[in-house]
């Protein structure tokens, strides 16, 4: 009964398509210009199910080639909001790889696209009949789209010519994405992947808060839980907010408690002291207490030679490892370091007196300006007695007094 | 799914070739197959006579990529790592008739990364899924059946060469095995370059370990040149005793029938 020539399904989503069993490519490593782009209109800016093809259709390219590709999608829908652009972009390649014959890889401007021979054969042979198989999917599956039409351009200077609007695009999500808070959703997401080398440790993955390792933020978090439910990245309800200092929340309690077979109780996401968030083996860097100067350092992983404490990298990285909750020895992702958030209760960035060279330079438009030259680095002292002269020296607001820190 | 078979064995054992000549055969019978060089010290895709642009291009590779771009920071948080994580992988598949090509590479890099680990192993166990043999050439502590695929092992084929070390090799081979959380259906052993019989002393240790000895293998007068050369070995004569010999380990394990032979043990 189906209008279509190939079947789809979720069945389809594992399905690759081998070289030798192209028809027609699009995108990939040999074209330098793809893109695809959901954009969210007004209702009287949408035709609805219009489907247009610019530049050659699939059954005018040559079997085996590879074509230039934009996708444009537009939306429209009373209840539709900015946010949910970025999300129904990724069911492109949801919906496309539910597709027989047809597969789509990656995202953004690196998208790859093949078409089986046997799809071809069996009458899909037009961009046109995908974009009403996309339509038909994107209306079924999401009943608030009102409007949709579909746009393929496979003019490789057209496309040329519309991605730097895309890259445009693209730039001010990530803009927006990085500005979320923990207050701004209401799911965090927990990681379990180390719990084989820390039996107790729970990675807690939050948008002020990537996984200590660096490699999961909020988003990938999403991501992960969303392609599978039952794997080692699940969702936590935040709950109640218990401290709003220390970043205490009763949902990331209550998982901690549960994940952790009872050693971990209370986590506090944005502090050191008391009940900090544990660390496995995998983190990107360590924020460590200096008893000396009563302030924190930063020490990561590529660091080369002892930290200001006068240890490697490697032997604070034992102290601080293995599931344990360490007061003043914490394991975190860099990224924490471009948050609010980052260990508030305990003062914050300005707490912070020492951290290798290479970090300050990478992460200096996180830093206040009028601190940056304050926190010093392996080049400007050796020790912890150096560490105290200096920080009179250049007046550190920390040393100074300066810093408030929340109840 | 995919029927997974693990070559093992020490360099110089020949198990590069027997890789390559069964992935070969099975491509031809059964395609399609994935080969993968799981033995940075060897060069599986020259047997197989395909080409390698670009020896970065191998998974351990692509990892250190990944783990660059992590520390730098430069993923945007509107990048699904996971999706830049796939197209990276297909850039690495050398794409043949009939057979795929990967190779592991070897990573250097000092960082752990569970999460960069998980991905990729979602990775391969979704492309392996495409193929009806996944044929891995592995270096004989097997690291990448142990870290980098849950993916069980139907065939496991131990190489030795005809030497009491080469079989003392092939014993520790194998007691690695148990050591693994992977299961493996059946593991056979593969004496190569063996000139007469097996000696009493190699039977004793054989036996010992509880080892299968599948076949012996005569030295093959075609293999020097080949070799010398570089040349692919899928230019061997179709009457070349390895080749011969390939046919019959595909035959015994149950392999060309499509379905492997139940365990053994």
């Amino acid at each position: 009964m189906s209008e279509f020539h190939v079947d789809m399904g979720p069945q389809y989503e594992g399905e690759a398509i081998r070289r030798e069993n192209v028809q027609v490519e699009f995108g990939g490593p040999k074209i330098p210009h793809k893109f695809e782009l959901v954009t969210l209109k007004g209702l009287d800016e949408v035709e609805h199910e219009k489907i247009e093809v610019i530049g050659p259709d699939i059954k005018d390219i040559e079997e085996g080639a590879s074509s230039p590709l934009a996708i444009l999608i537009d939306v429209a829908g009373e209840e539709l909001e900015k946010d949910m652009e970025p999300v129904f972009e990724r069911r492109i390649h949801m919906y496309s790889n539910y597709i027989e014959g047809f597969w789509h890889v990656a995202q953004r401007d690196d998208i790859w696209i093949r078409l089986d021979k046997a799809a071809f054969k069996k009458g899909l042979n037009s961009l046109r009949e995908i974009g009403e198989i996309l339509i038909f999917l994107f209306t079924s599956e999401l009943d608030i789209i009102e409007k949709i039409s579909v746009t393929f351009i496979t003019d490789g200077e057209k496309v040329k010519e519309l991605l730097p609007n895309a890259l445009t695009v693209y730039e001010a999500r990530d803009a927006r994405a990085r500005d979320l808070g923990d207050e701004d959703v209401d799911e965090f997401y927990g990681c379990i992947l180390c719990q084989a080398f820390a039996p107790t440790h729970i990675c807690f993955i939050t948008p002020d808060r990537m996984a200590n390792c660096g490699a999961i933020s909020w988003f990938d978090g999403r991501a992960a839980y969303k392609l599978d439910p039952e794997g080692p990245v699940f969702a936590v309800p935040k709950g109640e907010l218990l401290d709003a200092a220390r970043g205490e929340y009763a949902g990331v309690n209550a998982v901690a408690q549960e994940k952790s077979l009872g050693s971990v109780e209370e986590v506090y996401l944005y502090s050191s002291f008391g009940r900090p968030h544990t660390s496995c083996g995998c983190f990107q860097s360590i924020c460590f207490y200096i008893p000396e100067v009563d302030a924190f350092g930063i020490v990561y992983r590529d660091f080369i030679g002892e930290s200001v404490i006068g240890l490697p990298f490697s032997k604070m990285a034992g102290e601080t490892s293995g599931g344990r909750q360490v007061e003043g020895s914490c394991g975190m992702g860099l990224e924490y370091l471009r948050s609010p958030k980052f260990f508030q209760a305990d003062g914050g960035l300005r707490r912070v007196v020492w951290m290798p060279k290479d970090i300050k330079e990478r992460y200096k438009d996180a830093i206040p300006e009028d601190l940056l030259d304050k926190i010093a680095t392996e080049e400007d002292v050796k020790n912890t007695d150096e560490l105290t002269e200096f920080l009179e020296r250049v007046g550190h607001p920390w040393v100074k007094g300066e810093v408030e820190i929340p109840d | 799914m995919s029927i997974t078979i693990a070559v093992a064995g020490k360099g110089g054992t020949g198990k590069t070739a027997i890789s390559a000549l069964l992935a070969a055969l099975l491509a031809k019978e059964s395609p399609p197959v994935l080969a993968v060089d799981g033995d940075p010290a060897t060069n599986l895709h020259q047997a197989l006579g395909l080409p390698l642009d670009d020896e970065t291009n191998t998974i351990g590779g692509i990892r250190e990529l990944m783990e660059e771009k992590i520390t730098r920071a430069e993923f945007a948080p509107g990048t699904d790592k996971q999706a830049w994580l796939d197209a990276r992988i297909f850039e690495g598949l050398v794409e043949s008739v009939g057979l795929d090509f990967l190779a592991m590479g070897r990573s250097e890099s000092q960082g752990c990364y569970c999460a960069v680990n998980h991905m990729l192993r979602y990775v391969l166990d979704k492309l392996a899924g495409n193929y009806q043999y996944v044929v891995i050439d592995n270096e004989a502590g097997m690291e990448h059946i142990s870290r980098q695929t849950t993916r069980d092992v139907d065939v496991l084929l131990i190489i030795s060469d005809p030497t009491a070390r080469g079989i003392t090799a092939a014993v520790r081979t194998r007691k690695l095995i148990d050591d693994l959380r992977t299961n493996v259906g059946q593991i056979h052993l593969v004496v190569n370059r063996l000139a007469g019989d097996i000696s009493p002393q190699m039977g004793d240790l054989i036996a010992g370990a509880g080892l299968d000895l599948l076949v012996t293998i005569p030295e093959d007068p075609n293999m020097a040149p080949l070799e010398t050369e570089g040349g692919p070995l899928t230019e061997l004569p179709p009457d070349s005793p390895l080749r011969r010999v390939v046919v019959d380990i595909a035959a015994k394990t149950g392999l060309l029938a499509g379905k492997p032979r139940t365990s053994l043990f």
